[in-house]
């Protein structure tokens, strides 16, 4: 029952900017270029999205007495940790379960408060009689054969409506700023300058407001379809859709050349990472014999078939359970007559690590990983609300997302791969966000960095530490995109930070909420402000926090591997360097140049209420850190093996993954020394870019090859132009070559040989058989012609003949047979 | 309508309107030549759905079947029939030469001609699909042929002559081997009454009582170059981008969107069935040949410059998914147990939806490729470019036809694609993984494409002067191509359960005729 209000709400949500797209796109017919009304469509389609999925949470919380939050305070004693309990004294424990609600969304929570409160009261007689918190089911087949079947499921859990929430909010928030940033083009002549027509004048034509809000509702039900998949498969038919959807968004200025090439380079970057994910998907087809995460529910609700999440079973370890005859991994429910009628028995080690690598390939071509991350900062070739969107919070976290979503699918070699793409990709992502001058780079940079962090969270093991750093960087990311927007639309498309400077006098409040969200990203925090043992910090300082302290846990226990904490924490101080580098660059000192600083202005207040929205939940979503209710919210459901952790097994895997004890151990010590790289990074920051006491330029030319293989991205795109790019084109051109002249070659040749063949054909039968023929007629002709000569036609000499020849036949008789 | 009667009126409504065309139509007179002409194969699209209407769905026989003798003395029989694997194919057609017609309006030298040839063909082609005698299906298979020679040699561009001998050649050359193995089957066949009764044969060879185990191989291959050729696949595609090039875009429709499915129905319909042990035999070739088809007409797609050519060899690339889906039917040699079978019944009817996804998304692109060859005369990719600026709608709806074609979800072109790939893996993970990679490419091709063509500041080519907003009657053809890639795309269901049945008994015919054939040769091994 829960699970079809649940279900019929999150498909609302689902499906109504679906509708809202095919209504919009026809924008150019039924409406007029001047006006907004696609854009309202657009807010009033997300915006009840967002009221149905944060209904969907209530309705879940309230179905299952909020057993989630309730943990934090009681569950843990059931749970048996002794460490648990004592370390929890550290952190901002009271409020909790209870209050953080009302923070988050304060207006609607009232009635949940009410709930909460008189869910303590009754928590001892609630705590165990807790409902179901995961729902599954199917919508509806695409096809099957014979046992396999392909459909379109649902899987909604904690992390389902978390994402459905913040996705609708954010989403939200960035359409109505994006009705102010787009506003030019509510015009029937848009003057683009950075397209430029062959006789070097600007490109003229009509604007394209309806498109971009088509567009957007697109993105949102694709992206919203991939949260909602109870599918590996269907995750991937969405993952492709949010993949076109900022293909479109990135290419939306059609007429730059730039645009376009990124719009490209996106996609087939990104289809590069799905060729592994298909094979990925391949594997498990083929020794699974289905895609579905949960059990399959026929209709009347009973279990007909295991999911994917009950076949990969683990042992007590946390560890793949193998079979004992061959080695290999067990594939199978606990109850054999729910395996899927095509499911092998076992399916090799290696080949369960190439699914995992093949699905975290599809990961990281998303989610703008090493080696696939260089399409990234390209995007933000697309309108700053697509950045903010869908190059930020939303479409490049649905890697992360996945991996935390096909976590129980992942082994020990598989996580920690994660773990190292992850650690490369941060590190390297910050040290080019150091030199990017471009605002926006900067950004698109740091994002990669920290959707980086979130990888390594999840590989080393802190499952709910990478996706808790997934949601409040989708808040505090998508604020600072949408505050260098509404910058650049002050300043009049101006992106380059060398010719801002002091901005904060012109826009008091973009530059008010972007320091929040810079504050946020650096994980800066004042330690026992509220009370010696608790920390007051905006969100990123927590979720960081919990990446760190996983990533320092799972060092202590495999120290060969240590690189995995020194990077993140190294890269944290570059992280809060390049951030407040970038706000002083932009918004503190003198203005460097008066031309835009002349012209700039704050913008209208659909543009600021939003950064004032999210720069509140950017600052505060995070409350109470990893006892808070976000945290809370998100591991509500986390894989079973997660918690205890896993232990090595002699002759398998050496690797130990920590388990709670094992992080909550070392937090204290984690969180200390991210704070200090983090205002290490700040001060630093503050000596170069918030006083005149180094000169920076200077510095600039000393490092300058440094400073050049950082500008030039290390290279990747030379590289990959020369490794990939040249040679395809070379194949395609050699395969049409070969058509031309091999086969065609043969074909003509061939021809040429009948051709050859018929002439001598005919020339014999020319010479030789028509020669013959000729002869035989031309003699026959001959012999008659001469013979005319003798037919006279007088009668006499006919007698004559006649007598002549008789009297010869009887000589030559007689003479022939005498006797 | 009598269902059997509606099969020989979907064949010949088209004959009969092609006989009035020439009879009684003032040759002058085109408009009018042309409107009857789009009648006609409006109302033989009309009878191919009647015929789906009547059709039961679920069941995996022949239905409405029609058997009347022809030539008595040689056994040839007027038989007809549709099951689950010709009825989509039968509807198929019947669309594509209605839009085909539709986007004839080009067509102005000898009016008459040529919509008296392009009925004919419309006849040819429901022939293929709809007999069940084989020489029956030998006869429509040439009589197709010849009208499509003409509409090429006559209609076509600058090199019309070569393309449409090529093409002719080409065919005749597979005929010619399709021929003999004919013959196999009609001196092999155990009765006489059901020489060229395909069901019959068929039913022969799943008992395992129609060709021996090596003449199988045989006639398998000389069946499946025929087909081959048709599909086209590796290395005997070079006649299909010439023939595209050439000829005129309703054609290249006709071409793309039906012709080329002959191949793969002449697979499933005749080669898997008759010769289950050849099948199985060259079940590694043909995959193999279905990948370097897939990989090798996508990289070649990347290096054309000529629009219509790279289509041509997108064409090339898609169809090699539909023989990798056909043919991944793994067996285990040492008992004859098929390995897997419901993968390789996903693969089977991911090609078969491949085939009717192609049918839609290549005779789209064709059609775009048509409509802006009509306006600006060239097809040079480098001198096209902001499209999108001038021809919005033209440019999105051929954005959504470029999309199915490069197989993105919710269109038609993903579902064939991703279920073929996905069913591949249990046959061969090299070849699968090869296979996997065509998705990068096949993005790579359409998107440069689209990118030079509809993307940029302005049109660089000659005539920018006439690029006019489509008409109605274009937009209603792409919008129908469009929709339809749409439906296929999310309710991919509607044509797997007209499909699923026929395919897993043909599948299960073959798998048992294998069995019979395999236990012959352990036989003979046995007693040498």
């Amino acid at each position: 029952m829960v699970g079809e209000t649940l279900r019929n709400l999150l498909m609302i949500a689902w499906l109504l900017p679906l509708v809202g797209f095919a209504v919009e796109i026809f924008g150019g017919f039924w409406g007029s270029r001047q006006s907004r009304a696609a854009a309202w469509i657009a807010v009033g389609c997300i915006a009840t999205g967002f009221v149905c999925s944060f209904s969907a949470l209530m309705i879940w919380g309230n179905a299952n007495h909020w057993s989630v939050l309730h943990k934090a305070d009681h569950g843990s004693s059931h749970e048996s940790h002794d460490g648990h309990q004592g370390e929890k004294g550290h952190e901002e424990h009271a409020p909790a379960g209870h209050e953080a609600p009302a923070e988050k969304h304060g207006a609607v929570s009232s009635e949940s408060q009410y709930k909460l409160t008189a869910l303590a009261a009754e928590e001892a007689a609630t705590a165990h009689a807790a409902g179901p918190t995961v729902y599954s089911g199917t919508l509806y087949y695409l096809a099957r054969f014979g046992s396999l079947d392909l459909s379109l499921d649902y899987y909604i859990d904690s992390l389902t409506l978390v994402m459905f929430t913040m996705v609708t909010f954010i989403a939200t928030c960035i359409h109505l700023f994006a009705m102010g940033y787009m506003s030019e083009e509510l015009t029937e002549e848009y003057v683009d300058h950075h397209a430029h027509l062959s006789n070097g004048h600007h490109v003229h034509r009509p604007g394209r407001f309806y498109r971009f809000f088509a567009f957007l509702s697109l993105f949102c039900f694709s992206m919203l379809g991939l949260v909602l998949a109870g599918n590996i498969f269907q995750v991937f038919i969405f993952w492709e859709l949010v993949g076109i959807c900022s293909f479109l968004l990135i290419g939306f200025y059609t007429e730059r050349k730039s645009a376009s090439n990124a719009a490209n380079k996106a996609f087939i970057m990104n289809r590069v990472g799905d060729f592994g994910f298909l094979i990925g998907l391949m594997v498990i087809w083929t020794f699974f014999g289905t895609f579905r995460f949960g059990e399959t529910v026929n209709g009347k609700g009973e279990v007909v078939q295991a999911g994917l999440f009950q076949l990969l079973q683990r042992d007590d370890t946390g560890n793949v359970i193998r079979d004992a005859e061959n080695g290999e991994v067990s594939v199978g429910a606990a109850d054999a007559a729910m395996n899927p009628g095509n499911a092998r028995k076992t399916i090799p080690y290696f080949l369960l690590v190439v699914a995992g690598l093949g699905v975290f390939a599809g990961c990281v071509g998303k989610s703008a990983q090493f080696p696939l991350q260089t399409w990234l900062p390209d995007a933000m070739e697309g309108p700053t609300p697509v950045s903010a969107l869908v190059h930020s919070a939303t479409m490049v976290a649905a890697g992360v997302y996945l991996v935390g979503r096909f976590y129980p699918m992942f082994v020990q070699e598989v996580l920690l791969t994660i773990a190292y793409v992850g650690c490369i990709t941060l590190f390297m992502a910050a040290t080019i966000a150091v030199v990017a001058t471009d605002i926006k780079k900067v950004l698109a940079y740091s994002t990669i960095s920290q959707l980086g962090y979130m990888m390594l969270g999840l590989g080393v093991f802190g499952w709910g530490a990478g996706l808790f750093h997934l949601v409040t960087h989708a808040f505090f990311k998508s604020l600072m995109f949408l505050c260098s927007g509404s910058v650049i639309y002050g300043c009049h498309h101006e992106q380059e930070m060398p010719k801002m400077g002091g901005l904060w006098r012109k826009m008091p409040i973009t530059a008010f909420t972007m320091l929040v969200g810079v504050i946020a990203i650096s994980g800066l925090a004042i330690p026992g402000l509220i009370s010696l043992s608790s920390v007051f910090a905006f969100s990123g300082f927590f979720s960081k926090d919990a990446v760190v302290a996983t990533s320092l846990a799972f060092v202590k226990s495999n120290p060969s591997h240590f690189l995995l904490f020194l990077m993140p924490l190294l890269t944290a101080g570059i992280t809060a360097f390049y951030m407040f580098r970038l706000w002083f660059y932009t918004f503190a000192g003198k203005p460097r140049d008066m031309h835009v600083y002349d012209h700039c202005h704050e913008s209208p207040l659909i543009m600021t209420a939003p950064l004032l929205v999210l720069s509140v939940l950017a600052a505060f979503c995070a409350v109470g850190g990893e006892q808070g209710p976000l945290f809370l919210l998100i591991t509500g459901d986390q894989p079973a093996h997660v918690s205890h952790g896993v232990a090595a097994v002699a002759g398998a895997s050496t690797l130990t993954l920590p388990g709670h004890d094992a992080v909550h151990a070392v937090h204290a010590e984690a969180g200390t020394y991210a704070l200090i790289a983090a205002a290490s990074g700040t001060l630093i920051a503050w000596l170069l870019y918030g006083t005149t006491m180094v000169n920076v330029a200077e510095m600039k030319r000393q490092l300058s090859g440094l400073h050049g293989f950082l500008v030039n991205k290390w290279h990747f795109d030379e590289l990959y132009d020369v490794l990939f790019m040249k040679p395809a084109h070379i194949i395609g051109k050699f395969c049409t070559w070969i058509d031309r002249t091999i086969f065609d070659g043969i074909i003509h040749g061939s021809a040429r040989v009948m051709i050859a063949v018929s002439k001598w054909d005919r020339l014999f039968d020319e010479s030789v058989v028509d020669g013959f023929v000729n002869l035989l007629g031309s003699s026959t002709f001959a012999v008659g012609r001469s013979l005319r000569v003798v037919q006279t036609g007088r009668l006499r000499q006919y007698v004559m003949f006649i007598v002549v020849g008789v009297v010869a036949l009887f000589a030559i008789l007689f003479t022939t047979f005498p006797g | 309508m009598n269902p059997e009667f509606l099969l020989s009126a979907i064949i010949f409504v088209p004959t009969i309107g092609a006989l009035l065309l020439a009879l009684l139509f003032d040759s002058k007179n085109s408009e009018a030549m042309r409107l009857f002409a789009m009648a006609t194969t409006l109302v033989t699209f009309g009878l191919t759905l009647m015929l789906w209407g009547d059709f039961q769905e679920g069941t995996s026989g022949i239905q409405f079947e029609v058997a009347k003798q022809w030539i008595p003395t040689w056994n040839v029989y007027y038989r007809l029939g549709v099951d689950g694997i010709s009825l989509p194919l039968v509807l198929l057609t019947g669309l594509v030469s209605a839009l085909a017609m539709g986007a004839s309006w080009s067509i102005t030298k000898h009016v008459k001609g040529y919509l008296v040839l392009f009925l004919m063909l419309e006849s040819g082609m429901m022939g293929v699909f709809l007999s069940l005698d084989f020489f029956l299906f030998y006869v429509f298979w040439e009589v197709m042929l010849l009208p499509m020679y003409f509409l090429i040699g006559v209609w076509g561009g600058p090199r019309k002559e070569y393309a449409a001998i090529k093409f002719f050649l080409y065919t005749l050359a597979g005929s010619v081997l399709m021929l003999v193995a004919m013959l196999m089957f009609y001196f092999n066949a155990p009765e006489p009454g059901g020489r060229f009764n395909l069901i019959y044969l068929a039913d022969a060879a799943s008992k395992g009582g129609l060709l021996s185990p090596s003449l199988q191989i045989t006639a398998f291959v000389m069946l499946f170059i025929g087909f081959a050729i048709k599909l086209p696949a590796f290395p005997v595609h070079t006649w299909l981008p010439d023939a595209h090039v050439e000829a005129p875009t309703p054609i290249s429709m006709i071409l793309a969107g039906v012709l080329l499915k002959m191949g793969g129905y002449g697979i499933i319909r005749i080669a898997f069935p008759l010769c289950p042990y050849g099948a199985q035999y060259w079940a590694w070739t043909m995959v193999a040949i279905g990948v370097i088809s897939i990989i090798y007409g996508a990289f070649a797609a990347l290096a054309q410059t000529d629009f219509k050519r790279l289509v041509a060899y997108s064409s090339v690339s898609h169809m090699g998914y539909v023989l990798l889906g056909l043919a991944v039917w793994k067996v285990n040699e040492a008992n004859g147990q098929s390995i897997g079978m419901d993968y390789w019944q996903m693969g089977l009817n991911g090609a078969m939806f491949q085939m009717i996804a192609h049918g839609i998304s290549s005779a789209g692109m064709f059609f775009m490729v048509g409509v802006i060859y009509d306006r600006v005369h060239h097809r040079d990719l480098n001198r096209f470019g902001g499209l999108m600026g001038k021809m919005p709608l033209y440019s999105g709806l051929s954005a959504g036809l470029f999309f199915a074609g490069l197989g993105l979800p919710g269109l038609c072109g993903f579902i064939g694609e991703v279920f073929v790939v996905l069913s591949t893996w249990n046959f061969s993970w090299v070849l699968a993984i090869v296979a996997a990679s065509g998705v990068i490419l096949t993005a790579g091709y359409i998107l440069w494409a689209m990118q030079r063509v509809y993307l940029g500041a302005e049109y660089r080519g000659p005539h920018p002067e006439d690029l006019t907003p489509m008409n109605m009657r274009e937009t209603s053809i792409a919008v129908t191509l469009l929709a339809l890639a749409i439906v296929f795309g999310i309710f991919p269901a509607i044509l797997f359960n007209i499909m699923e049945p026929s395919i897993t008994s043909m599948s299960k015919a073959a798998e048992s005729g294998y069995q019979q054939s395999a236990a012959q040769v352990t036989q003979l091994q046995a007693q040498r």
